[in-house]
């Protein structure tokens, strides 16, 4: 059952979600619940933060930190030791399964509900665009310090979110080595660029595609291929229907695999037979995980891409 | 009031056919006829020919399927209800299928077996059908209000599903499909809904003599031999048969059924039995136009079948509310 972008649709659905006034359910669907954090092992490393440099003793360096977005719970888990992570949003455990197996163990999780902040009596909440505004107001009755952090669409979003997070958490250190390896591995793509860049779309049923401005479009270009969609006229998620999708005839379709449970309607339709019989063996499925959010691991999903290029048929799509 | 001597038939037929035609060769993507032609000569299989054959043909042959069907449900509904109101939605059976879909969607069957989208749909149709009937059999009001009580009923189940939405996108992907489509469906899935459409056409062909009767009030229908209960379960089984099997592969598309058979009135005159088909041909007609329309309008995002619908048919609506007025005294 793949999905492509299934999270990074989701974040698109869930606007459209707000649009249609499920304003409420939104907020629900922030973050955390509840209990001090145990253990106190050092954060789980991935191999990215090898070569970190010690972090520089701050003075105050929070201690109880509460994320309320998806996105800053991942880098949170990689930055800070467990005994200081106050909650995390209970939407990451699916995330962090995948890029950071087990670095959740422990550690609390939150809804993102007002009564969950002033529970948890965090002394920084770091909140996304959509959590901000609750998190400030009720950041002064438990004396805790708001830091908002946006959306990261591009490498030079995620430098920025890194090293936001890095210094709020108190940090610095090792949001610097995060970025180095990431760049070390760009630098790495960009120095060994296929001849022929491949034409490819992220394509799952023809809702929405993520074009110009997307996350995905920008691990697409870092892995050396052309993402068909970025032409779409104005849209950052536009919709790119078969017709547009034979025409266009891309060497491969990038398919997201989830790790949710329940499959849907995008995947029947992703499972057209046309696409059966015209991509077979060009379909090629990523972690939706790595695509959701922008990390320092996007680099590695640029680099797992480009190593799945190479398992494609020659030559372009026959009829 | 306009009352052309002339039959609109034959023009209503030319025009389905060249709207057909068009619908072939308009898309998304525009391929210049000649394009077409070559491709239909050249050796297969080539752009145009899967295009045409696997796109296009199968989106208009389902947009013909369901226009028609919401057509004349539409005009046997007005009919037997003797209620300028009634629309194929009224007895519940549009929102048991949309139900039904949309139990395959949350639940994850339409990912593991494609089929399961319609069939479920088909299948909440007669579920919500034989609720109606089984509440409102002993008369038009009672069936109406079954009607509206099986389609709260579905419409608070559709509400369940979304709030119970999996994630933001299930509930996306939920609201999405009740907006309505006939786009990329497959063959397989058009042959799955047709013998239902077409059993539910059956049912409803033998409706217009008991509907002509009916006109003159219930008690002057029985005295002229018509079996009003036989009469309603005809409609219903109809009804839920075809607009079942239609909602279930295109979702929810509003008007058509309402407005078609209004606007075909006032040219072929107002005996139900002189409707049905005109009504069929027009709701036909009104859902292609509508969706080569759609591939026409440059969105960046699909717009969707049951939006345009709804949009066109209102103002029609308004018109046909101040013609009644003009008209009454």
């Amino acid at each position: 059952m793949t999905t492509p972008r299934k999270n990074e649709l989701s974040l698109k659905a869930a606007s459209v979600c707000r649009r249609l006034a499920c304003l409420p359910l939104m907020c629900l669907l922030l973050p955390a619940c509840a209990g001090p954090a145990t253990g106190t092992e050092g954060l789980p490393s991935d191999g990215a933060s090898s070569g970190a440099l010690p972090a520089p003793v701050a003075v105050r360096k929070p201690t109880r930190i509460m994320s309320m977005m998806l996105c800053n719970d991942v880098l949170l888990l990689m930055m800070v030791p467990r005994d200081r992570i106050a909650s995390i949003t209970y939407l990451a455990h699916d995330a962090v399964e995948a890029l950071l197996p087990g670095a959740d163990t422990g550690v609390a999780v939150n809804h993102g509900t007002a009564e969950e902040i002033l529970l948890q009596k965090p002394d920084l909440i770091l909140a996304g665009t959509d959590s901000a505004p609750m998190a400030r107001k009720l950041a002064k009755a438990v004396g805790a310090r708001v830091v908002e952090v946006g959306a990261a669409n591009s490498f030079a979003d995620i430098r920025r979110v890194v090293r936001q997070v890095g210094m709020a958490v108190g940090e610095p250190g090792q949001a610097h080595a995060l970025l180095a390896e990431m760049d070390r591995k760009l630098a790495w793509l960009a120095s060994h660029q296929p001849a022929r860049p491949l034409r490819v779309v992220a394509w799952s049923g023809s809702q929405a595609v993520p074009g110009k401005g997307t996350l995905t479009n920008e691990i697409i270009a870092a892995s050396g291929a052309d993402n068909i969609a970025a032409r779409l006229p104005d849209s950052r998620y536009g919709s790119f229907g078969l017709e547009e999708l034979l025409a266009a005839r891309p060497d491969a379709i990038l398919q997201g695999e989830t790790r949710w449970s329940g499959p849907s309607l995008q995947d029947a339709q992703s499972m057209h037979p046309l696409i059966e019989r015209y991509w077979r063996g060009r379909r090629i499925g990523y972690p939706d995980a790595a695509y959701a959010c922008g990390l320092p691991q996007s680099a590695d999903a640029a680099i797992a891409l480009r190593n799945l290029y190479r398992e494609l048929p020659v030559g372009r799509p026959r009829w | 009031m306009v009352r052309l001597r002339q039959d609109p038939m034959p023009l209503m037929l030319a025009l389905l056919l060249a709207t057909a035609g068009a619908s072939l060769v308009i898309g998304k993507v525009w391929l210049p006829p000649v394009m077409l032609f070559d491709g239909l000569a050249a050796p297969k299989p080539n752009l145009a020919w899967v295009i045409v054959t696997e796109l296009r043909i199968p989106r208009t042959v389902l947009a013909l399927m369901v226009g028609a069907t919401l057509g004349l449900g539409g005009a046997v509904l007005q009919g037997l209800l003797r209620n300028p109101l009634a629309e194929p939605g009224l007895l519940g059976v549009s929102g048991g299928a949309a139900l039904g879909a949309v139990i395959a969607i949350y639940f994850g069957l339409a990912a593991r077996f494609a089929l399961a989208t319609p069939l479920l749909g088909i299948a909440g149709a007669l579920v919500a059908g034989a609720l109606t009937f089984l509440f409102g059999r002993s008369g038009t009001l009672t069936l109406i209000l079954a009607g509206s009580a099986v389609s709260g009923l579905a419409a608070a189940g559709l509400a369940l599903a979304l709030n119970f939405a999996p994630s933001p996108y299930a509930a996306y992907e939920i609201t999405t499909w009740l907006l309505g489509s006939v786009a990329e469906k497959e063959w397989r899935q058009i042959a799955l809904c047709t013998p239902f459409v077409l059993a539910g056409w059956l049912c409803l062909a033998a409706t217009p003599h008991g509907l002509d009767a009916l006109t003159l009030g219930e008690a002057q229908a029985e005295s002229l031999g018509v079996n009003l209960n036989r009469l309603r379960v005809l409609a219903l089984a109809g009804v839920a048969f075809s607009v079942g099997a239609a909602t279930a592969m295109a979702g929810a598309i509003g008007f058509v059924g309402l407005v078609a058979p209004h606007l075909v009135r006032p040219f072929v005159g107002y005996r139900p039995s002189r409707i049905l088909l005109p009504s069929a041909v027009f709701g036909a007609l009104l859902l292609l136009v509508t969706d080569i329309a759609i591939r026409v309008i440059p969105t960046s995002t699909e717009l969707k079948l049951g939006v345009l619908t709804s949009l066109i048919g209102t103002p029609f609506f308004f018109w046909l509310v101040l013609r009644l007025r003009r008209m009454s005294p």
